[in-house]
């Protein structure tokens, strides 16, 4: 017993002395990143976290917020919702972050919204979460305006992946996706929207993350000689998924999500093999602000943003970062305000990168409205916080992924309704 | 300050809801000697049980019948026992390495029902809107979250009492008799069959009484709460902890998840970053040979078996 109390007291002891005193409004201001940077999105993760990272940095030459450096707080969620919750309530708690970035997997946002970040009165704005379920929580008001997403629901996935197929002139196509609630969703959408569409799914085959071999599942989605393989899945498991299809005799008519619009991906497989891919994602809009974003990352990083939800986390920390230099003071409330006035309709454009940002802050000195236009493009988040994106279809010629078709926000919208309404 | 305290209170409603599955866990192995690796499984039924009891109505799916917390826990408790049942009643002839395979198998086939079967579980959706019964009953996340403490603390210390009573009884004594030599006790008369799955139901029954509150506390279920890495966490926990002892299923609850926790926090404090990925690999690595460490060093885990023959033997053992 003894012991436990010892044991005890050197924790509370070691955490007072890390933590210090945790207040929002002193140098430096800390922004909270809950993300996955190890498990299976791991390296989806890390990837989304570097350039969360690098919004922070290029904000920070800008002049930080208020004169106050940025610091940029990451902790990893593991893709699990235990660990992100006990992160995101340790960041909030003990490090005072103003606001939260994440999660990837909505299975992990949802309840650090619910159980953290709603009760704590801070915001949370996820680069990636694509469930419905933020929307309905959002109607029941339970989200208090709270959370935001820098990235379209599944509905417009599906509509696009759908759409894809059926305009490539497949017929029997076999679906294969990865066993979570995001690949689940999607799988069930693109059946519906597919029949609709006219098309028709041989099989629809689960599978689950980080096994070795996933010859069982994709012998099952052989059945029935497809025609196409619609394939829902991260880089890795992606690749192995691939070249197991290619290997077993699998047509190369390959339709994919935007999560294998990856150099990962692309590797793993052979470019070679995937000269018939063709694949979705959201599209960057054609707005000098996209290039501006383009160019800084290939900078930064030595490559281009060919990875999921790069954009959405650029533009998800701009957002908050200019919020916070719009408040009086950097609460969760104004900063909820905040996201959504510096993204209004008729405010003055500004657009990523230091000048950019150096110019946001003095057109906000001189009480000015101003309008961040991003990587995304002009978000803009309606009343349960979602956004609407434009979305474009790709291939690959050779190792480089090409666009080769272009929906705007409104196109988008129209697919949509169209599928609803029949 | 009030952010330690805050973070700690959230900290201690996660280790003690986990430290009522590790109890659950340690009458099963610690004292009867199952190897049960589904744990997950069992934590899923109770948490989804408890959401569709307690949860609002809803058009697309089943349930929502808004009854109130206890109930929900009760509920939840009863359907893991139920569950429970029906997986003893056909895995528990099977031993040691062939159980644990089994009920890995049942755990995973559980997690994706939940994720398929849309009109009772949401499937990838969820049930959203659990109600969490602190938030009607004070402002503000310390105080609320102090509430929900001190319920998870009162319904482990009756399971703790409870269970110390139970494995000090004549029957808890036919439990170790089974786990030490299962045909001497055989030929005593006990009936090893039934009790082993008498205790494997009263095991899950409180994994699926942990998996209640936990949803209750977090206000949403989803499919990827219950993946097998917390089988894996829970087991852990009561490896470290000491099996066969209650007070160390508890400690090793608080230890391990301490651990986990921590070291994610001194991670973020530390490393940069972009080194972030590779350090969430290293925190693997730690838990890992921690769990090795004790295996191999302390074997009996912090707090080692409580030897116990009878309550009315007093200290003569």
């Amino acid at each position: 017993m003894r012991r436990l109390m010892t044991a005890g007291a050197l924790a509370l002891g070691a955490t007072f002395a890390i933590s210090g005193a945790a207040s929002a409004q002193d140098c430096p201001v800390k922004l909270g990143a809950i993300l996955p940077v190890s498990g299976p999105m791991g390296q989806v993760g890390e990837r989304i976290s570097n350039t969360g990272a690098f919004a922070v940095k290029l904000f920070n030459e800008a002049g930080g917020v208020k004169g106050c450096p940025v610091e940029y707080v990451l902790r990893d969620t593991q893709g699990q919702s235990a660990i992100g919750v006990d992160a995101a309530k340790s960041l909030v708690d003990l490090e005072g972050v103003a606001a939260l970035i994440g999660a990837v997997s909505s299975g992990v946002s949802l309840p650090v919204l619910t159980s953290v970040a709603v009760p704590s009165k801070v915001v949370q704005v996820s680069c990636c979460s694509s469930s419905e379920s933020f929307t309905a929580l959002a109607e029941e008001g339970k989200t208090e305006g709270y959370w935001f997403r820098t990235y379209a629901t599944n509905r417009s996935q599906s509509a696009m992946g759908a759409k894809l197929t059926v305009d490539s002139g497949f017929k029997k196509t076999a679906v294969i996706y990865v066993n979570t609630d995001f690949g689940v969703g999607l799988a069930k959408r693109f059946e519906q929207d597919i029949a609709k569409l006219g098309g028709t799914i041989t099989s629809s085959v689960a599978y689950n993350e980080s096994q070795q071999s996933y010859r069982a599942e994709v012998t099952k989605a052989l059945e029935g000689e497809p025609d196409s393989l619609f394939l829902i899945a991260f880089p890795v498991d992606g690749a192995t998924i691939t070249r197991e299809w290619l290997a077993l005799g699998g047509t190369d008519n390959l339709i994919v999500n935007n999560s294998l619009r990856s150099s990962d991906y692309f590797e793993a497989v052979g470019s070679q093999y995937l000269t018939n891919l063709v694949g979705y994602d959201s599209a960057q809009p054609r707005l000098a602000s996209v290039d501006t974003f383009n160019e800084l990352f290939e900078a930064e990083f030595g490559g281009p943003p060919d990875g999921p939800g790069l954009h959405s986390v650029f533009d998800a920390v701009n957002v908050v970062l200019l919020a916070m230099e719009a408040s009086d003071e950097i609460t969760g409330d104004n900063i909820r305000e905040g996201i959504r006035a510096v993204t209004a309709d008729g405010g003055t454009e500004v657009y990523p990168g230091v000048e950019g940002i150096q110019r946001a802050k003095e057109l906000i000195a001189a009480g000015e409205a101003i309008r961040y236009v991003g990587a995304t493009g002009a978000l803009q988040f309606d009343q349960n916080g979602d956004v609407q994106a434009p979305k474009m279809t790709w291939k690959l010629d050779g190792d480089e992924n090409v666009e080769t078709g272009y929906l705007s926000t409104e196109d988008v919208a129209e697919l949509i309704k169209m599928l609803d309404a029949n | 300050m009030i952010g330690v305290i805050s973070y700690l209170i959230f900290f201690l409603i996660l280790a003690l809801t986990f430290g009522i599955a590790v109890m659950g866990l340690n009458l099963q192995w610690g004292f009867t000697g199952l190897f049960n690796a589904g744990v997950a499984g069992f934590l899923a039924v109770g948490g989804y049980t408890h959401a569709i009891l307690t949860g609002p109505a809803r058009d697309a799916v089943f349930g929502g019948f808004e009854l109130p917390f206890v109930v929900g826990l009760l509920g939840a408790m009863l359907a893991s026992g139920l569950v429970a049942i029906v997986v003893g009643l056909v895995t528990l002839r099977l031993r040691d390495e062939y159980l644990a395979v089994a009920t890995f198998g049942i755990a995973v086939s559980i997690q994706l029902v939940a994720v398929n079967w849309e009109y009772v579980t949401g499937g990838t959706l969820g049930l959203i809107g659990i109600p969490n019964p602190s938030k009607g009953l004070a402002d503000g996340p310390l105080r609320q979250n102090a509430i929900y403490l001190g319920m998870v603390v009162l319904v482990a210390v009756l399971a703790y009492v409870g269970l110390q009573r139970i494995v000090q009884s004549p029957w808890g004594r036919v439990l170790k008799a089974i786990r030490e030599d299962e045909v001497a006790a055989a030929s005593l008369g006990k009936n090893p069959t039934r009790v082993r799955l008498e205790s494997f139901v009263l095991g899950c029954a409180l994994m699926g009484l942990s998996g209640g509150l936990y949803v209750g506390f977090i206000g949403f279920v989803g499919a990827t709460d219950f993946l097998p890495i917390i089988t894996f966490q829970i087991w852990t926990m009561l490896i470290v902890g000491g099996s066969g002892n209650m007070k160390g299923a508890l400690l090793g609850a608080a230890v391990v998840w301490g651990v986990w926790t921590g070291s994610g926090f001194a991670i973020s404090k530390i490393v940069a970053p972009e080194w972030q990925a590779q350090s969430g690999a290293l925190q693997a690595v730690l838990i890992g040979l921690i769990l090795v460490l004790t295996l191999l060093m302390r074997p009996k885990g912090m707090i080692g078996e409580d030897v116990h023959v009878s309550r009315h033997a007093a200290d003569t053992t």
